[in-house]
């Protein structure tokens, strides 16, 4: 099965929150507690040599989706076509299951069921870009087929989030 | 060659995940299925959301009947298993049909236990939640109740405490111990769900057991301690839950509280494996077997099973913590790994108010997170349990007379555990 995944170069990020407003502009959240993606900074070492990086993390569509395997009704499932993990709200209950299980912190909660990002399906079906990856304007954020992106950075810090996604639900 | 045949005794998670499992990797063999219920696999998690009015009845059955046919099993459902001959590879139903087997996994479930007190196990005037039968009963208990007597603080006890109050069912909700949730919650969360208990109108009492019940016609005397006497309707049992393993002889295979199985989710009997409530797996907290009682555990203990069973993949568990998150009238509530944890090393954060941003409370062991429990909070929680699976050091964060606020405990996860 094919499996579309994000790629994420820290090396690139410069925390400018595009992406952030890419995807609620895309998604039409209204910002505060709702937001599928997410940019964390973190400040390493003293002067002289203090270093800054970033990290924008939103579903990353795991492989073996541990959201998926702990939802008690079915509402998560993966697309066949592109491996994509989708949530039916009409069948969520609400029970924060997935919340405990996502690694990534992606499950968010809006009027009592979950929603997260869906890899803007509607947008890739069109043959365009998710929105995050379409605004990044130092192309730290990527996406394609994952066997394509780890070949391309190979060598890359996003490799780990790429590995990380493939065991995500071992547990 | 022949493949070999598999017996899956249970329709719950754990035995779902197994035959979905050995049929998604390839597994042509015949399966064999038994439960001493009809119809498809029913989830108690889901039973409470019903009683709650959220979802209708079809949906406590989410993985549907045609299951069974898609995944080309031959049920043999409505009949418990009598007894199990594992020499001989041979399973006799209370309906007198054998089935015999390569390799079978024992995943029944658990079953509601009854604390041995005078006049309980014989009162026709008593109910638990756990089965499709207990809530189908639990609700025409609940249209004629007036007043119920809930017995026991776990998950499942505050879960019947809140269905009976908001169908207006007043609770006297008894438990043993210091307070409510005795395993999963710090003191200091549990008194803040307690408050919100009393405040939704249940009456808690606290180092409270019940010495005897006499029932009649219409309803139950309660007694406790002290002479105090309490009339009520009816008496939930919400006491805990016990391997549903009758048919197996003492000694036959290896077991402590319930079936004690390896990462493979092999029992001690050659040909046999165990997944799910029945069994003890990991507890990667305390590096012991234990019986953790998780849906999701279930369904990836019987998913590595069905795997196994099959023959086709050699695939691990490798264990798992303890978790729990559930709604309770308009609050969530969560708790990850142990908040239980002592010594002179052990450092408590706690924070927030759940009526506003939420409340926190994060246990450290020599820096190591190993506990917490989350009211209305949940930004972030599966870092959490990230960070407590890799035994992530926050030393830096939390010695001395530092105290960092949730938000700089999980961005320092977020680089941490990807």
């Amino acid at each position: 099965m094919k499996q579309l995944a994000f790629s994420f170069d820290v090396n690139r990020c410069t925390g400018c929150m595009a992406c952030v407003v890419s995807c609620l502009d895309q998604n039409d959240l209204p910002g505060g507690a709702v937001s599928f993606r997410h940019v964390t900074k973190l400040e390493q070492g003293t002067f002289p040599s203090a270093k800054i990086s970033f990290m924008s993390l939103s579903c990353q569509h795991c492989g073996d989706a541990p959201c998926l395997m702990v939802c008690p009704t079915g509402a998560i499932s993966k697309r066949d076509e592109d491996g994509v993990v989708v949530v039916d709200r009409n069948l969520c209950v609400g029970c924060y299951s997935c919340v405990l299980a996502c690694p990534f912190g992606a499950p968010q909660f809006e009027y009592g069921t979950m929603t997260k990002c869906d890899f803007c399906h509607a947008r890739i079906d069109s043959g365009m870009v998710p929105a995050c990856v379409s605004v990044c304007p130092t192309h730290a954020l990527g996406f394609g087929p994952i066997e394509e992106l780890t070949k391309a950075t190979k060598e890359k810090a996003s490799v780990t989030i790429l590995s990380s996604l493939l065991t995500a639900g071992s547990r | 060659m022949k493949q070999p045949g598999l017996l899956i005794l249970g329709n719950g998670g754990a035995a779902i995940h197994a035959v979905s499992a050995a049929r998604s990797a390839g597994y042509e063999g015949e399966i064999n299925q038994v439960s001493d219920m009809e119809g498809p696999a029913f989830n108690p998690m889901l039973s409470p959301y019903y009683l709650k009015g959220i979802i209708p009845w079809d949906r406590c059955f989410p993985f549907g009947a045609d299951f069974y046919f898609k995944h080309d099993v031959t049920c043999h459902f409505g009949s418990a298993v009598e007894k199990l001959d594992p020499v001989n590879k041979k399973v006799l139903l209370k309906n007198g049909r054998n089935i015999s087997y390569d390799n079978c996994l024992i995943a029944t479930g658990a079953r509601a236990l009854v604390p041995p007190v005078p006049g309980l196990n014989e009162s026709g005037r008593i109910f638990t939640l756990r089965t499709a039968q207990s809530a189908k009963r639990l609700e025409e208990i609940i249209s004629s109740a007036k007043k119920i007597v809930v017995l026991g603080a776990s998950l499942v006890a505050l879960k019947v405490t809140e269905i009976l109050r908001k169908r207006g069912v007043d609770v006297i909700l008894v438990v043993r111990s210091g307070h409510i949730l005795r395993r999963s919650a710090h003191p200091v969360s549990a008194v803040l769900l307690q408050d919100y208990f009393s405040k939704q109108g249940v009456d808690i009492r606290l180092e409270c057991s019940l010495k005897g019940l006499d029932s009649y016609g219409r309803g139950v005397t309660c007694r406790f301690p002290d002479s105090i006497i309490e009339e009520g309707d009816f008496v939930a049992v919400c006491t805990g839950v016990e391997p549903s393993v009758e048919f197996l002889e003492p000694g036959q295979i290896e077991m402590d509280e319930a079936i004690l199985v390896d990462e493979k989710m092999k029992a001690s009997v050659e040909g046999l494996y165990a997944a799910g409530d029945v069994c003890q797996g990991l507890n990667l907290m305390t590096g012991k077997r234990e019986l953790l009682g998780l849906w999701g555990n279930a369904c990836y203990q019987g998913r590595i099973a069905g795997l196994n069973m099959a023959g086709v993949v050699d695939a691990v568990h490798h264990g798992t913590i303890p978790q729990h998150v559930s709604p309770f009238f308009d609050w969530k509530y969560g708790q990850l790994g142990d908040v239980h944890r002592h010594g002179e090393n052990v450092r408590i954060l706690s924070g927030g108010d759940p009526e506003k941003e939420g409340f926190y409370l994060f246990v450290f062991d020599d820096g190591v997170l190993v506990g917490v429990n989350l009211i209305n909070r949940f930004q972030g929680a599966g870092r959490l349990k990230s960070a407590i699976f890799r035994k992530v050091d926050f030393s830096d964060l939390v010695r001395g007379g530092f105290c960092p606020s949730y938000d700089e405990i999980i961005d320092r996860i977020s680089f941490i555990c990807i």
